[in-house]
This record gives C-alpha cells, structure tokens and sequence, in this order.
C-alpha cells in the first residue's frame, strides 16, 4: 500500500470547485421539491378527489422507482422523444426536484395530519375560515413536526446528489473520480471529497438541531 | 332560538340520530343527558354543523343552518362551543386564544380585542394568566380560558360537550361556577353533562337521549324525581 495525499495537491482547486457545483444544483432541487411538495400536500388534505388522486399517484410513481432510473429517462429520453438536447444539469434538478417533492409532500402531509382533530374543530366552531385556520393554528403546530423531517430530506438529497455523476454533470463525486483517472490512484481523490460531503451534512445536521431546538423553545 | 325538525343522522350505514325534532327558548339552559353512544355529541355537533345532518333541519336565530344558502362559516360565529378536551391553541398564549378569533374574523382592533379579553379572563377568574401558555394551566384552568374564547366571539348561544369530564373532580366545581355565572346572564345553552346537580340547579330542561331517539323531555325535578320511561327510569337507576 503506498497512500500519498500529497498527489492530490493540484486538483485541489478543480475538486473544490465542485462543492459550487454540487451545491448549486442541490439548492435549486431543494427549493423546487419544497413548493411543489407543498402544493402536492395540499392536495393531498383537500377533499376535492380530481386534486387528490393525482397527487397521490404522483407520489407513488416517484417514490416507488429508483431515482437512478428518473434522472436517465429524463436525461436520455427526453432527447428521444422531444428532440429537445437536455442538459445535464436541467435533468438533474428537474429528476431530484420531482423525486424530492414527492418525499416533501408526505412529510407535510403526516405533520399535519398528526396535528389534533380537535383543533380544527375548534377553529372551525369560532367561525374561522379555512385559511387563516391552516395559515395561523393548523400549520404554525404542524411545522414541528415537518421541519426535522425536512432536515433529513435535505441531507439525503445531498448525499444522493452524487447519483448525477453518472450523468456527466461534472460535481464533486464526478471530480473525484477524474482526478483519480489521471493519478491512477483511487483512495486519496475519493476520501477527500468523502470528508467534504461528510462537512456538508454536518452543517445541515447541524442546522437542523438548531431549528428543533428553537421549536422546542417556543412551546 | 334553537328549532330542530325532524333530525336524521347516519354514519355509513349506522344510524345514530334518528327523527328529532325539539325547540328551544332564547335563554334557556338545557341539558342533555344519556348513555354513553347515545349520540349526544352527534346532536350538538348537528347544531353548528360541525356535524352535517342526514336529513332534517337545524335553524338557529332564524337562520337555517342546513339550507345550502347559508353561510355556515359566518352563522358558527354566533354559536359557541366548548369540548371535553378543551381544545385550545397550543402555541397561542391565553390572551392570544381569546382575541385571535374576534380580531381575524369579527374584525375588532387589537387594543379592542385585548381590552375585551381581559375583561373576560377576569370574569372566569383567570386575569393573571393572560401571558401563560395554555399547557402550564390546569385542566379546570383550560376549561375556563375555553370558555372565555368562545364568549369572546360574543354568542347568542353555548354548547358544551361535557365540559368537566376530562377534569380532575376537584376542578369540577370551579368550571360549572363558570357556567351557572353564565347561565344567570341569560345566555342559551346546551349542555350535554353527568353532572346531574347541574342539570337539577342550574337547567331550565332536560332532554334524555338514548339510541339516537329523543325519548324524554321534562322539568328537571320532575325528571329526576319521577321519569315517565321505562328507559329514563332504568338509565337514572343505573347512574344515581
Ligand atoms: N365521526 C363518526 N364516524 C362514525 N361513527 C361515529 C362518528 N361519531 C360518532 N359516531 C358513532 O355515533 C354514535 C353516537 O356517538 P356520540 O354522538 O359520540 O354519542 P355520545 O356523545 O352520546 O356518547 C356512536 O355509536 C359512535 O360510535
Ligand atoms: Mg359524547
């Protein structure tokens, strides 16, 4: 065995950059799956059949198949069947957005499902409207339960954000391995961007230890 | 103010309301007793539609609150109810439980909507606990901050779901005080209670619920003393 980490020193600033890279296309995903998730909760708790079966088919196609296989029909086929040259990282938002939302619309939807009967029938006894009863009782209680879910679903989606390597967008996991094909050297390449993915989560988790406490606080 | 005309009510195939039909005074305090599934819950829940009725009518003050015209949301915010498990908004302080409702929905200013809150708490006798969060009060203190949250939608009428049956019995005597208080102002109320020395004191009648049926009406002395059906009679044997 002959580590030497000392090889990796010039791609450095090239598997660095990836972090942006990495980053950028987590933070629009996150973003996309959290509205789109929303809406699909909404659906999901409305009475009306035609909003929530879709929603609830939706969910189940994207969280019933690996995301591996999302991101290549819609980097490979839309191509095929559109004749539109999608780029890697459209595909990739688009495939964790979609995918993410899915898991998001869920969460919302336990968190406030898991809020008591009882209030909304006391709001609904006071002559509240339904929307201030969700917007001002209903989901300021249901958010203790969906924000740590949320913070977990993030840290999943960016760990998995690696999957897009395999579709040439050039991330932190796809830098890694080039470097390694220069050097012919695998491991040092592959646990320095292991330490970097590691610190990522970290914030978050990090992050998401802050949040509950600052829920847990205001009860 | 109350007029209820042949009530039905099914869940699924079970009937549990079955053609009730009773009126009742602007207030009047009446009390509703029963066993347990008799569907005494079902029948207050009918009143402001908490419930939709199977068929039948429910109309209060004049407004028919099951023709499709009405503005069911609008006509709740004359009824006030309280439930056994009190229900209040956990992450709203007390003060904020009362004025929440009459500033969103009756459109009162804040200082206007604090002023009357205040006033209220210290009508149940909870002035210094306006900043407290409901979960550090005692459940004969939750009930009372209930109460006040729905009188400060200004109701002309109160139901209440077994308002003291979650409640430690030494909190018992301090919510029904609240509600004989209230019931003196001249307020209508529904009761549905256990508590038969309320019913004795405090209602004007009693109306006697079992599987769904309306089977008894009457004066409460009278009722209690000397019930006119064999089921009022076998239900009190078992209770008194
Ligand atoms: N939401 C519901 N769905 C189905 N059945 C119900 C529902 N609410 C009440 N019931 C049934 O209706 C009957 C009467 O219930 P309820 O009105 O709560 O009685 P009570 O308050 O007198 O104990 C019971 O058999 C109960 O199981
Ligand atoms: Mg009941």
């Amino acid at each position: 065995m002959n580590l030497d980490f000392s090889q990796i020193v010039p791609y450095i600033p090239f598997i660095l950059e990836g972090i942006w890279v990495t980053l950028q296309f987590v933070l629009v995903s996150i973003l996309l799956g959290f509205l789109l998730g929303t809406v699909l909760a909404l659906f999901k708790i409305s009475n009306i059949k035609l909003l929530k079966w879709p929603a609830d088919f939706y969910t189940s196609i994207f969280r019933g198949t690996p995301l591996i296989l999302q991101l290549a029909i819609i980097y490979l086929a839309t191509p095929q069947l559109t004749g539109y040259d999608i780029s890697p990282f459209l595909s990739a938002v688009l495939a964790f957005g979609l995918n993410s939302s899915a898991y998001v619309s869920e969460i919302i939807r336990a968190g406030i499902s898991a809020v008591d009967r009882g209030q909304t029938e006391a709001a609904i006894a006071l002559g509240i409207p339904y929307r201030p009863m969700m917007k001002d009782i209903i989901l300021p209680q249901a958010m203790k339960n969906i924000l740590p879910a949320l913070m977990n679903e993030f840290i999943t989606l960016t760990k998995e954000s690696a999957l897009v390597s395999t579709i040439g967008y050039v991330d932190l996991m796809r830098r890694a391995q080039i470097t390694s094909s220069r050097l012919y050297s695998y491991f040092e390449p592959l646990m320095f961007v292991a330490i970097i993915y590691w610190l990522m989560v970290m914030v978050l988790t990090l992050l998401g230890g802050w949040v509950e406490r600052r829920m847990k606080e205001s009860d | 103010m109350i007029k209820v005309d042949k009530l039905f009510k099914q869940f699924g195939n079970n009937e549990v309301l079955t053609d009730i039909s009773i009126e009742i005074n602007k207030g009047e305090v009446v009390s509703i007793i029963g066993p347990s599934g008799s569907g005494k819950s079902t029948f207050l829940r009918c009143i402001n539609l908490l419930e939709k009725p199977t068929s039948g009518t429910v109309s209060v003050a004049d407004q028919v609150m099951t023709a499709p015209k009405t503005n069911v949301t609008k006509a709740r915010e004359k009824i006030g109810m309280v439930f056994q498990h009190f229900h209040l908004f956990p992450h709203l302080t007390v003060l904020e439980n009362l004025t929440y409702a009459p500033m969103k929905v009756r459109g009162l200013k804040k200082a206007e909507a604090n002023e009357k809150g205040l006033q209220l708490l210290e009508r149940v006798g909870l002035a210094d606990k306006e900043k407290a969060y409901p979960s550090s009060l005692s459940g004969g203190q939750k009930q009372r901050v209930a109460i006040a949250r729905a009188l400060a939608m200004e109701p002309d009428l109160m139901l209440f779901d077994e308002p003291t049956s979650a409640l430690d019995p030494e909190m018992v005597k301090e919510v029904l005080d609240v509600m004989k208080d209230l019931a003196h102002t001249g307020m209508t109320m529904l009761v549905v209670t256990h508590e038969m020395g309320f019913a004795r004191e405090v209602a004007d009648r009693v109306l006697f619920l079992d599987e769904g049926r309306l089977v008894e009406t009457g004066e409460p002395n009278a009722f209690f003393t000397d019930p006119q059906t064999e089921r009022a009679k076998d239900f009190l044997a078992k209770i008194l």
